[in-house]
């Protein structure tokens, strides 16, 4: 276990440095220019060279790059162009809404799809059908036009949570949790979906094995097969599916964070990259890569966890 | 593969689950409104804006005009203060006038017993000193703030500026929305920098740094040295950074703000949600003919060619369907209201008149050119498509270069003098903005000058009265007859206003009103 996770870690640098090398190299071809942008319609070309000049956008990429390089060695990701915060400080202030938000979505998931999923599949009979169908309509509506509806009837029509905004955990726990719920069930319809289906056809699966037969066959209470045996054995795909539907959250946080106006990592993507802002643009590659890194860590330490072969190998 | 039997078997875990999923959903709604109360979210004396985006600074010598200088007014007064209905009242300067004849010099006498919240007070040489660093700050507004030679301090509460040429509208630079008139403290000028996380003004309130999470929350909390307690209504000001514009209708109607930016998309939905919607022309969208002299496009070199341009356009029809109610048709360069406009003039809709001029200068059967526009302020570019399409109907086949990273790289293809016309709104609410602006820049890239224009704005600009409006309009008639600029509708800047917040106003004088008012009578009030 130890051996897999010093691989996982060792792999990661280099997966930084390639992320980074491509955030770089495509911010390179947006047309555009973070001096034209601060300065505005009245900019004048001499101002805007001597902006150039100031912001160091006036030398070769490479040695841009080289130099935002040894900067992350030491851990400084530089300063936003814009506001002139430190990068770091900036995407700390906000870490904590995306993750609160990743993380929130990939609990419901895993708790609703995979309830959802097996009661499809134990149950049986039109229930089942039913709830069949629910999954594959949250698979086919459109993740924005359901967070629309949810904010129009849940936060305008029945006031029963804020329509924008966010509030921290260590400020309020309940507003925390209230402000959370409408973009967590926004965003959490496709892995709720997705993991729903996976629980199904695994619990099926596993339902139809010799041993659950035997288990049966010996008298053993229904909910302790259910719980204990089927569960366990249904959760390994489960979990391979968390991991992806959790990194494409991280994707949906760009949008449902603009809707719901949280000011996470994913409203500051979009912004930054308007504003051809690219110290902020590099830092957020690298929190999504590290984040990314440690959703996968875990999605291994979950194998090993529920497989024991996994861990023997 | 075998199907397993699904007879009947029922699962109470099952049921448990879901169960306590939707406990949890629902826990956490039932929590929070016992200890949140309404979802209002401010309390009553506090006040919450919406504004579209983080401020361009929050040093207000490198800040933005328009809604956006909401972020320094409401910490800095400037020296005169311009209402929601359009008048200019005294802040800092109690009382201003030109010296001599020209309008080349301004001079405004300074309030008395005023303190920086810095501590320290607010005299002649403080004023001077935040206007010059103005001057040399680099910011965007620097051209709004005339041709001014020098600025000096002739008395201990007299400020002196001297203009290189007449500036009629010396007293309107020096409000909240043109940078050189909002004044910062001796402490902030001394290191800008430190204005970024603390203001340092004589505004009714104090940004807080330390409250505040960039591009998303800015916070203000009252000052309790501002020198006039009885217009401070207020226990404090947040400003929510929301761009979405279904996302700023919901935090409207719900009261999360009580005031907001608006959009022609939301309008209907707010004034059916009961919100106070306020408008006032603001755009005036122009189709520039950039290139008279027909460097890139010959037929733009023939006045007639350009009139018939103007003739070929039904603004009638374009302003209704893609405004609705909050757009009117546009003939001149200015907009109805506003010094200089002329009534009775402009170019109407006359396809037979367009289609002649065409013949006669040589082009009946049309010719093609390429017109620059943006997807910036023109949304989808709905309005440059609808122009471009009706220049089809006197032969003429238009075909649309769309910038949409900035207005500062479109400003640049402007000036690179590839694009011999150009679709941007322009405004102003007089003659000498509105020729202010649409003579440098990216409405004039090919530099344009006409005699006569020049020499009657010259003269307008160094008078005053029934005498300047008279060549105002002079002036006016001859853009009309130039036809460098041809104007096609005007679009009107939407605000919404929660039903608990009253005394906001807006004019085409001001179509961007700020809540702060150096008297009790103008500022906004909360029920």
């Amino acid at each position: 276990m130890l051996k897999l996770l010093a691989h996982r870690v060792a792999l990661s640098i280099p997966l930084v440095l390639l992320v980074s090398v491509v955030v770089f190299a495509l911010e390179s071809l947006v047309p555009g220019d973070p001096a034209r942008t601060i300065l505005g319609e009245n900019a004048t070309p001499e101002g805007i060279a001597a902006l150039h000049q100031q912001m160091g956008l006036d030398q070769p990429w490479l040695e841009r790059y080289w130099h935002w390089l040894s900067g992350l060695f030491h851990g400084d990701l530089g300063a936003s162009l814009f506001t002139g915060d430190a990068v770091t400080s900036e995407l700390n202030a906000r870490l904590g809404v995306t993750v609160s938000l990743v993380l929130c979505c990939v609990l419901v998931s895993a708790v609703a799809g995979t309830a959802l999923g097996m009661f499809s599949a134990i149950r049986g009979g039109p229930a089942a059908r039913v709830v069949d169908v629910l999954s594959l309509t949250g698979l086919a509506l459109p993740n924005f036009w359901v967070a629309i509806v949810l904010v129009a009837l849940f936060a305008v029509k029945i006031r029963l949570f804020p329509a924008t905004g966010y509030v921290p955990l260590a400020e309020s726990p309940g507003h925390w949790l209230r402000s959370l719920v409408l973009p967590v069930i926004a965003l959490s319809l496709f892995g709720v979906t997705a993991v729903a289906k996976q629980a199904r056809d695994a619990t099926l699966e596993v339902q139809d094995t010799d041993y659950i037969r035997v288990l049966r066959g010996n008298g053993v209470a229904e909910s302790r097969i259910v719980l204990k045996h089927m569960l366990r054995n249904a959760a390994i795909p489960v979990v391979t599916v968390l991991g992806v539907v959790a990194v494409s959250m991280l994707s949906g946080t760009v949008f449902v964070e603009g809707v719901f106006v949280l000011p996470g990592l994913g409203s500051l993507a979009t912004q930054a990259t308007t504003d051809h802002d690219l110290p902020v643009i590099l830092g957020i590659g690298v929190y999504f890569t590290v984040v990314v890194i440690i959703l996968n860590l875990l999605v291994d330490l979950a194998y090993g966890m529920l497989n024991p072969k996994v861990r023997a190998s | 593969m075998r199907r397993p039997s699904r007879s009947g078997r029922r699962s109470p875990m099952m049921v448990g689950a879901i169960s306590a999923v939707a406990i949890t959903l629902l826990g956490a709604a039932a929590c929070s409104s016992s200890s949140g109360g309404s979802s209002g979210g401010a309390s009553s004396s506090k006040l919450t804006l919406q504004f579209t985006g983080p401020p361009i600074s929050l040093n207000p010598a490198l800040g933005g005009n328009g809604l956006s200088a909401v972020f320094t007014a409401l910490a800095y007064d400037s020296l005169i203060h311009l209402s929601g209905d359009g008048k200019l009242v005294p802040d800092l300067a109690t009382s201003w006038n030109y010296v001599g004849q020209d309008n080349k010099v301004f001079e405004m006498t300074l309030r008395q017993g005023v303190k920086f919240s810095d501590g320290s007070p607010l005299t002649a040489d403080a004023v001077v000193a935040s206007m010059n660093y103005f001057r040399k700050a680099g910011g965007g507004l620097v051209g709004d703030a005339g041709p001014v030679d020098s600025i000096s301090a002739v008395g201990p509460d007299k400020v002196r500026v001297t203009y290189k040429s007449p500036n009629p509208d010396a007293a309107m630079t020096m409000t909240q929305y043109h940078g050189i008139g909002t004044i910062i403290g001796p402490k902030g000028l001394a290191n800008p920098q430190s204005l970024l996380t603390a203001s340092d003004g004589t505004g009714q309130y104090v940004y807080n740094g330390k409250t505040s999470v960039t591009n998303s929350r800015y916070t203000y909390d009252k000052n309790p040295g501002y020198f006039n307690p009885s217009a401070q209504m207020f226990g404090g000001v947040t400003i929510r950074v929301i761009g979405d514009a279904q996302a700023v209708l919901s935090a409207a109607q719900t009261g999360q703000v009580q005031f907001a930016g608006g959009a022609a998309s939301t309008a209907e939905a707010a004034k059916q949600a009961k919100l106070n919607v306020l408008s006032a022309p603001f755009f005036n969208w122009t189709l520039i003919l950039a290139d008279s002299a027909g460097k890139t496009s010959k037929p733009l070199g023939d006045a007639r060619v350009r009139q018939a341009i103007a003739y070929a356009l039904d603004r009638k029809g374009l302003a209704n369907a893609l405004g609705g109610q909050y757009a009117a048709p546009s003939t001149q360069v200015l907009l109805p209201g506003t010094d200089g406009y002329l009534p009775q003039a402009g170019y109407d809709y006359d396809l037979a008149k367009a289609k002649s001029l065409m013949a006669e200068a040589g082009y009946a059967n049309g010719f093609s050119m390429t017109v620059l526009t943006e997807s910036l302020l023109d949304r989808n570019t709905t309005y440059s498509q609808a122009i471009v399409h009706a220049l089809g109907d006197i032969g003429i086949k238009a075909t649309l270069h769309v910038e949409s990273t900035g207005i500062g790289q479109f400003s640049g293809d402007a000036l690179s003098k590839k694009y011999p016309a150009i679709i941007f709104p322009s405004a102003g609410t007089d003659m000498f903005q509105a020729h202010n602006q649409i003579s440098n820049g990216l409405f004039n890239p090919f530099g344009n000058k006409d005699r006569q224009l020049e020499s009657t704005l010259a003269k307008a600009f160094a008078s005053d009265g029934a005498d300047r409006t008279r060549l105002y309009q002079q002036a006016s008639q001859r853009y009309h007859d130039l036809a460098w600029y041809v104007p096609v509708f005007s679009t009107q800047n939407l605000l919404y206003v929660g039903p608990k917040l009253t005394n906001v106003k807006t004019s085409v004088l001001n179509p961007n009103p700020m809540p702060v008012a150096p008297t009790a009578d103008l500022a906004w009030k909360s029920k």
